[in-house]
């Protein structure tokens, strides 16, 4: 089976995407002549020509609008943001327009849109470029969030987001664009709102996603060299999310943490807490608990960056603490 | 808002605690969790984690000091705040009150003085409050949803699991280890090869804290006092008549022989005052008072009210004063200074027919009276056979504040009382 880095993963998706409906264009900073920044539509421009492959200035509110728009008469876009930092400029679009319309329509539109890019701190970028969106976006209905952390799931999912008749945020990330895995050749879909269950386990359910998936993985190894056997469940879609999954996970293992990439307050990981303790509270043997981000503005400082970020080893602590390993 | 450290209760039957060491001094942070002093309960020596995280403002126990748990040993806030309010209104040892042991011992006799320092708030223990998914007492204890699901399903008291959690919570593991156990586990069967039979599991049961007062002091009193007993058959002919013709007299007042027998033990306590005494660990210590209690039981244990100042009362003011108290006692509406005090027990089994038996004194005490059932009995009088009535009473005594002869000569006097019921009434 090929060996494809995310990077690859995704621009297998929108090509093939691209090849098989021309509905579908790509628009947004860098796309076209500059490869893309993280050079995701690599020789799409090549490819599909300046139509299907647009470079727009930066103006997100702009091209974001565009392509509602576009999307509204029948195309299927892609908006790549440069990171999700600056889809703040074009939040209106999104939560106004792409979230609304069929609604506001009564669905005469359709909005099949997806809105891609990296999100969440990468590596010493300071405040405004280290911005966890997950929670903003899945606060209001409307959309679908996905976030992906292998190349196998980053082309399925990308595939299933193209083809969805509703507007999908995309979350990829800067730091783990050249992460690599296999991909099977020809095509798949995963289906969006169903969780992956990357690694089986018995008695610690960690939830995670997105770049919190790398560093479950490892807290997991080091919970089993201390006999604790986890298991580590990948969101992949954020919203709507796979409560049975979740759900029939807990109730096997009766111990839940969730580690992710976000801020404590509010969002996914409150949202999972709160879903399990109502869901499954007569299953649980331990409070969840809960492994993010120090409830801070990022640092630019690598020290003080490092501080905020959850840690395998701060993931680990709260498995054992779940799993009352140290008593 | 200045948080107030209060001593903790660091394990069940831990009542007060000494402060061993402080591992903060006053203007320290303190986080959550951390460590902050040494607390010596009953048990053993243990680390005590704060609860909350602040600045030490105030150290108000000092080492080495013991308290009631529930007191007031250190104040946490911000830097600076004035913290004295909050301080005065924690109220020392509130916790301590909650905790109803010493009001609802059945005999406690600590005070000479009946209207000692018993305060009547807090005599009950606290209902649990039912909760859907838990069964009868489990509510007070920690445990995990789950623990506390499969207890339920298992059909096990969650009082009865050991946790090992944090702070005790009893977590699953411990509830397997329950079942494994076989704690409840249900029933099951044995075989010894020709018959099968049923066997049904042990079941620790949760003590109400009058049941863990009894065994405590009544354990401290059979290893700790040197019993002896003393026996004497009593011709009650006397008494009979007299509540015979009483109740003619007397139709409003009802006159047990238990009445009677009350007034005639302070009678004769009166002129025996050795056996009015008790041990202290030192010394003998004469009553000033004779308070005569009576035994009484009620749903959880014992209690024994006294009828205070009985040398003094009429035999229809005792009667009076025990047929309130019993009432009052078995429908729990007694307040505390009434359920303690006597000097000297009157227990009476004559009642369930039992013609004899040996009693425990209650601790603080020097002697108790067990009293049998008024027995038919063909009795020789001048060398012919007649119908008579006779009681059998046996008297307990501590060694250490009485001897045989002082015990004999005091149920010679109370023989007298009783034989010839006129004389209390003299």
């Amino acid at each position: 089976m090929p060996i494809l880095q995310i990077r690859e993963a995704l621009r297998e998706a929108i090509d093939e995407e691209m090849e098989r409906d021309d509905r579908v264009f790509v628009m947004g900073e860098e796309v076209g002549y500059y490869n893309g920044a993280y050079k995701v539509t690599q020789g799409l421009l090549e490819k599909y020509g300046e139509q299907r492959v647009v470079d727009t200035p930066i103006a997100e509110a702009g091209f974001a609008g565009v392509g509602v728009g576009a999307a509204m008469a029948g195309l299927r876009p892609i908006i790549e943001f440069m990171t999700f930092n600056f889809s703040a400029v074009a939040f209106d679009q999104i939560l106004n327009n792409a979230a609304k319309l069929r609604h506001l329509s009564g669905g005469q539109f359709t909005i099949p849109m997806v809105f891609r890019g990296p999100n969440a701190a990468a590596h010493m970028l300071s405040s405004t470029h280290s911005q966890a969106f997950e929670s903003f976006y899945c606060g209001f209905p409307g959309v679908k969030v996905v976030s992906v952390a292998t190349p196998y799931d980053a082309k399925g999912l990308l595939k299933s987001a193209i083809r969805d008749d509703n507007p999908i945020i995309f979350f990829e990330s800067e730091v783990m664009y050249g992460v690599k895995g296999e991909v099977p050749e020809g095509e798949y879909l995963i289906p969006i709102g169903q969780a992956d269950i990357k690694r089986p386990g018995s008695q610690v359910t960690v939830i995670t996603w997105g770049q919190g998936v790398p560093i479950t993985l490892e807290a997991a190894k080091m919970a089993e060299e201390s006999g604790i056997d986890c298991e580590v469940i990948d969101l992949l879609t954020l919203r709507p999310l796979d409560r049975d999954a979740i759900l029939q996970s807990v109730k096997k293992t009766n111990r839940a943490v969730l580690a992710y990439h976000g801020w404590p307050y509010g969002g996914t990981g409150a949202e999972v807490a709160d879903l399990i303790a109502r869901e499954a509270f007569y299953d649980l043997d331990a409070p969840v608990e809960r492994v993010c981000y120090e409830d801070i503005n990022f640092s630019y400082a690598e020290n003080l960056e490092e501080l905020a970020i959850p840690s395998p080893k701060q993931i680990f602590d709260a498995i054992a603490k779940v799993a009352y390993h140290s008593l | 808002m200045a948080t107030i450290v209060e001593l903790p209760r660091l394990s069940d039957t831990m009542e007060e605690g000494v402060i061993a060491k402080w591992h903060i001094a006053e203007g320290d942070k303190v986080k959550r969790g951390q460590v902050i002093a040494d607390i010596e309960t009953d048990k053993a020596t243990m680390e005590y984690e704060s609860f909350d995280a602040g600045t030490v403002l105030k150290i108000v126990a000092s080492e080495g000091d013991t308290h009631p748990i529930g007191t007031p040993i250190a104040v946490l806030g911000k830097p600076g705040e004035d913290f004295e309010e909050a301080l005065a209104g924690a109220g020392g040892g509130s916790k301590a009150k909650a905790e109803p042991e010493p009001q609802e011992e059945p005999e406690s006799t600590e005070e000479p003085e009946p209207e000692s320092t018993e305060e009547p708030e807090s005599t009950q223990e606290p209902e649990p409050e039912p909760a859907a998914p838990s069964s009868d007492a489990d509510d007070r204890v920690a445990a995990s949803p789950l623990a506390r699901r499969l207890a339920h399903e298992a059909g096990i008291a969650l009082s009865t699991i050991e946790g090992s959690g944090p702070h005790g919570r009893v977590i699953k593991a411990d509830v397997d280890a329950a079942i494994e156990g076989g704690g409840g586990g249900g029933t099951g069967t044995v075989s010894d090869g020709e018959r099968t039979f049923v066997t049904r599991p042990d079941t620790p049961m949760k003590l109400s804290q009058m049941r863990k007062t009894i065994a405590r002091r009544m354990g401290e009193s059979n290893a700790e006092i040197p019993h002896f007993y003393l026996t004497i058959d009593l011709d009650m002919a006397g008494a009979v008549a007299m509540r015979t013709q009483l109740k003619a007299a007397l139709p409003d007042v009802k006159i047990s022989y238990n009445d009677m027998v009350i007034l005639a033990v302070a009678k004769a306590l009166q002129k025996h005052p050795e056996v009015n005494a008790y041990w202290d660990g030192k010394t003998i210590v004469r009553r000033g008072d004779i308070h005569v209690g009576m035994a009484v039981a009620v749903d959880e244990g014992l209690i024994v009210p006294p009828v205070r100042h009985t040398e003094q009362r009429t035999l229809s003011e005792v009667a009076g004063i025990t047929r309130s108290l019993g009432t009052r006692a078995r429908d729990k509406k007694l307040p505390p200074d009434e359920m303690t005090g006597s000097t000297f027990t009157v227990s009476n089994l004559g009642m369930f027919g039992i013609e004899q038996f040996l009693a425990v004194i209650n601790p603080g005490e020097g002697a108790i009276l067990a009293v049998g059932a008024i027995r038919d009995e063909a009795v020789v009088v001048d060398g012919a056979l007649q119908p008579g009535k006779r009681m059998r009473v046996n008297l307990a005594c501590d060694h250490r504040v009485m001897d045989g002869a002082v015990g004999a000569q005091f149920l010679v006097t109370l023989r007298g009382y009783l034989e010839q019921p006129l004389a209390m009434l003299a």
